[in-house]
């Protein structure tokens, strides 16, 4: 930023002369603070510059707290005049027009930039000349936004504003939070002004209330203060300051048992998440592996099919609905039953054009499936590309659900709902329906089941389209979880042949059992081994238990077993 | 139909005569990445971009050695991903095909695998993609961001917006464990205890970040945290997907990420990553001339392809509205570099051109950059955020920091 000597003198003139007015200034119009950002942003003096913007704090000016705004990230622009008189900060209005222009407003009056003329100017972003910043002047300006955030009409902003100005243990934020504490209705965002109230306390210097503050930051189950309070630990002496010291320690013992609690709770839903999301994957190889005997390599691609699937929904209710949020939110109740019928129509071409003849050949019904997988993942590569596709979330799955701290993220709880789901329709459908009794007959003998009557070619066509349609259907629901892209298959099958074997070739009870063994170890191992280790430990744990078990946890008589 | 061999062979004579006539003035040069497997969605870019600029020297009359000018012939191998196929593709190139110098490698593990067939061969590469360091061969040119021009001055940006907690989260291989063991050491001169410090990895392709992303929330829990990401690829969109679902934001913990840059963009939710932060030499949205041709000229090249009037096809990436990025802008540079240092020795042997490209300069679309006698550049440095179109904000740059590929150096000096 360049400006001229004489206008920079002047600004810092007048600079001194508003300083110098500054514990009335409040008091002044908005113009004067107005001046006195101006000033600010063309001054280069940095702890001038932070001096303005703190005293900014009781200003309510809306052009004062969009200028800060901006001028932290950098959206703050100065047009220096051809003439060479003073530079003038301005900020862009709104939207940009057809020719990527913009209007420009004046932070000295929130009127518009005008030029020679008297027209006012639209500009282009790449044209301007960004006001200078440092990150001492950005921090400044962060802490007066989140110290007017503490009063923010949403939520969410002032909570985070409150947390993260009592983390710096400021005396000066106290009557911010104390002036807010009886306004705050909401009780989430009160104990959040307490805890910050409390936290501040505590760096202060005075026994009496750094040992109130202890004991309300233990009441509050304060987790955040946990790390300050180990420290502290350490620092008070227990001859000096027994009092505060016993207070630290018995708030500890109190934090540190609710921290046991939650990582339990935590853990074991991380752990049953995690298995949901196995089962959901395997179930559909569950019945086509386990119960049909087929070694279904292309199921991997299955699961890819209704992945994809749930991506040309969401297209598809774009292109034909607009993209509202209410759009998004919709798709995905379309895109699970489109995932199960294509990827079942799927399963039943393969059925049909494949697998069928190849029914007492096991070896190369193997490999054939592989082939099947292969073509499936050039076909997708080739129409959709090989980078990976975005699959949207509807707002009902983004976010988290807090309890004591714990965080259940929406997207887990439904894919643990999905799966209790799938696993009681699939339950159902075997053993309160016709076909399923059809399934269970011809799976158990299917020379005997032919010969009452059962045709058991149908059977097996539907067999496969159902377990292939489970797969359609974990892939859409997947989609909110991974990535969806043509390799998205390869990600999931060695797990899902890994929980069928585990649970018992041929048993639905044996595969939910193994994706609760098999998740539920995984995320108890992981804070403790890391992810790498974790997982080596889940599988080498599983190749000893197989040894030991070779038929799996529930050892069953299904036709894939009788050679 | 009897005079038509007769034309196939005036044809064929004319374009041997032609063929001939050209090949006394062209120059060979190879260009090795992976064009299929897992790493070609990010090298076939660096592909595209080196014969972008060898056909923007071509138009400009070539490569003049002797005041003859020379146009760049590519010649373009296939490693398929496969690192011990690259020093069989490496040693195809300087062997068989004769060329003069390679532009190549993304990996660390594939430049591991070339380097001994460069040495034995007296071969030269020029190396574009941001490292871990601890090597210097004297045939290879790192153009590519070193540890002290990337992770450190990002770090060094979180230090002065007040960070004191580093959570450090990468995927589990050379790069970040290397890049992590020295800001390990880094944080630590600057007065981070170690129990501020937390060394995560995760294994290539990993979904459940579940459990890392509930200790970042604990970790970040008394505030002043922040999270340093060396994942690869498309690990990020689960890991940013849980992060945001975990109610943290780039307000509460921003992450800087290293491997992600624009290109990467086009597989990732970019608006999961709003706000966070990335460091690299070059962003697309700089503004200067230089940088506002590169971009212009490449994307119209895109539109139709050639090189020297050769046809040529962009595989597997829609070429309308590609983007530039870190990498790319240094694989540019690295044969703008090559040429002028050519042009300088008057000749293509190796061992005349190494030493004339030491102390070239190069005014490249992020300003100048110097080669230095250690084979790294000088370079400037930008931290920018993560805007919801891909693209990034520049909100700190950083001029001059000369590339030192080993840590002992820099650290010591602090």
């Amino acid at each position: 930023m360049q400006v001229p000597r004489a206008p920079r003198f002047l600004a810092g003139l007048f600079l001194r002369v508003a300083l110098a007015l500054a514990p009335v200034i409040a008091g002044l119009g908005d113009d004067a603070a107005r001046a006195k950002l101006v000033g600010a942003v063309l001054s280069e003096d940095a702890a001038e510059q932070v001096a303005v913007v703190r005293d900014l704090v009781s200003v309510d000016d809306p052009v004062v707290l969009r200028s800060l705004a901006a001028w932290r990230l950098g959206n703050l622009y100065v047009w220096s005049p051809p003439d060479g008189g003073a530079g003038q900060p301005f900020l862009l209005e709104g939207a940009t027009d057809a020719e990527g222009k913009s209007a420009a407003i004046r932070v000295a009056d929130g009127s518009p930039l005008r030029d020679a003329a008297g027209t006012p100017v639209r500009v282009v972003v790449a044209d301007l000349s960004v006001a200078d910043t440092s990150s001492k002047v950005r921090r400044a300006i962060k802490v007066v936004l989140d110290l007017r955030a503490v009063g923010d009409p949403d939520p969410a902003v002032r909570r985070d504003a409150i947390v993260k100005l009592g983390q710096e243990q400021e005396p000066d934020y106290l009557p911010h939070f104390e002036r807010r504490l009886p306004l705050e209705a909401d009780p989430g965002i009160r104990r959040s002004l307490a805890e910050a109230i409390a936290f501040t306390r505590l760096g202060g210097t005075d026994p009496a209330v750094r040992i109130q503050a202890v004991r309300t930051l233990a009441e509050l189950r304060s987790i955040n203060s946990l790390g300050y309070l180990r420290k502290l630990r350490g620092q008070v002496s227990p001859v000096a300051e027994p009092e505060l010291r016993r207070a630290v320690e018995s708030a500890l013992v109190v934090l540190e048992d609710y921290v046991w609690w939650g990582t339990l709770f935590g853990t074991a839903f991380r752990g049953f998440s995690l298995a949901a999301v196995l089962l959901v994957a395997s179930l559909g190889l569950a019945i086509t592996f386990g119960l049909m005997g087929v070694i279904n390599m292309a199921h991997g691609e299955l699961i890819m099919v209704g992945a994809y699937t749930a991506y040309v929904v969401q297209n598809l209710f774009r292109s034909s609905f607009g993209g509202s949020v209410a759009v998004q939110d919709a798709y995905f109740l379309a895109a699970l039953p489109a995932s199960f019928v294509t990827a079942a129509l799927v399963g039943l071409v393969l059925e049909r054009g494949i697998i069928r003849f190849l029914y007492r050949r096991p070896l190369e019904s193997m490999l054939a499936t592989w082939g099947v997988s292969l073509v499936l993942q050039q076909l997708f590569r080739h129409v959709f590309g090989a980078a990976n596709v975005q699959v949207g979330s509807p707002r009902w799955l983004s976010g988290s659900w807090v309890i004591s701290d714990v965080l259940l993220a929406y997207n887990r709880i439904f894919v643990i709902g999905f799966a209790f789901a799938i696993v009681g329709l699939t339950w159902l459908l075997m053993t309160r329906t016709s076909l399923g009794l059809q399934i269970r007959a011809v799976m158990q003998n299917r020379a005997m089941a032919s010969a009452l009557g059962v045709r058991t070619e149908r059977v097996n066509m539907l067999t496969f389209a159902f377990g292939s349609g489970l797969a359609g259907m974990a892939g859409a629901c997947l989609s909110q979880i991974g990535n969806v892209g043509p390799g998205l298959g390869q990600n999931y099958v060695v797990d899902c042949f890994m929980i069928v074997v585990l649970g018992g070739v041929g048993s639905l009870p044996g595969t939910v059992s193994a994706s609760l063994g098999v998740g539920v170890t995984d995320q108890i191992l992981q804070p403790w081994l890391g992810a790498v280790m974790g997982k080596i430990s889940v599988l080498a744990a599983i190749i000893l238990f197989l040894q030991w078990r070779p038929a799996g946890l529930f050892a069953s008589r299904g036709r894939g077993l009788e050679g | 139909m009897k005079n038509i061999p007769v034309k196939l062979v005036g044809s064929a004579l004319l374009a041997l005569f032609l063929g001939a006539a050209r090949a006394a003035d062209t120059v060979k040069v190879g260009v090795l990445h992976s064009l299929s497997g897992t790493m070609a969605i990010s090298e076939t870019s660096l592909k595209d971009v080196l014969l972008f600029t060898f056909d923007e020297i071509n138009k400009s009359g070539g490569v003049k050695v002797g005041g003859k000018p020379h146009m760049i012939e590519p010649v373009i191998v296939d490693p398929a991903s496969n690192w011990p196929l690259f020093a069989e593709k490496a040693e195809q190139l300087l062997v068989k095909d004769q060329v003069s110098v390679v532009f190549g490698c993304w990996t660390s593990v594939s430049r591991k695998s070339v380097l001994p067939v460069f040495e034995r061969n007296n071969g030269l590469l020029f190396y574009p993609v941001q490292y871990e360091g601890e090597e210097l061969s004297k045939n290879i040119f790192y153009t590519a961001e070193a540890v002290n021009q990337q992770a450190i001055p990002a770090v060094d940006y979180m230090l002065g917006e007040g960070k004191k907690k580093f959570y450090l989260l990468g995927s589990d291989y050379v790069y970040p464990r290397t890049t992590n063991k020295i800001l390990k050491q880094y944080l630590k001169s600057k007065g981070i205890p170690d129990a501020d410090i937390e060394e995560i990895y995760t294994p290539f392709g990993h979904t459940d970040y579940q459990t890392i992303v509930a200790s970042i929330k604990t970790f970040s829990g008394g505030g002043k945290a922040c999270v340093i990401s060396t994942l690869n690829g498309d690990t990020n969109v689960p890991f940013f997907k849980e992060f945001a679902n975990a109610g943290l934001t780039s307000e509460n913990c921003p992450v800087v990420s290293f491997s992600i840059s624009e290109d990467e963009f086009r597989g990732l939710p970019a608006k999961a990553l709003a706000g966070h932060l990335g460091c690299w030499t070059y962003f697309m949205s700089i503004k200067s001339p230089e940088n506002a041709k590169f971009v212009a000229d490449f994307q119209k090249w895109l539109q139709a392809p050639k090189v020297t009037g050769v046809d040529y096809t962009v595989t597997g990436v829609d070429p309308k509205g590609r983007v530039t990025c870190s990498p790319m802008n240094l694989s540019r540079i690295g044969v703008y570099l090559w040429k002028a240092a050519v042009e300088k020795a008057g000749s293509f042997d190796v061992d005349k051109v190494r030493p004339a490209i030491v102390g070239q300069k190069f005014k490249g679309p992020a300003g100048e950059v110097v080669m230095q006698a250690n084979h790294h550049l000088v370079n400037t440095a930008f931290i920018g955020e993560t805007l919801p179109t891909g693209q990034f904000k520049i909100i700190k740059t950083i001029k001059k920091v000369a590339g030192e590929p080993f840590s002992a150096k820099f650290l010591g000096a602090n």
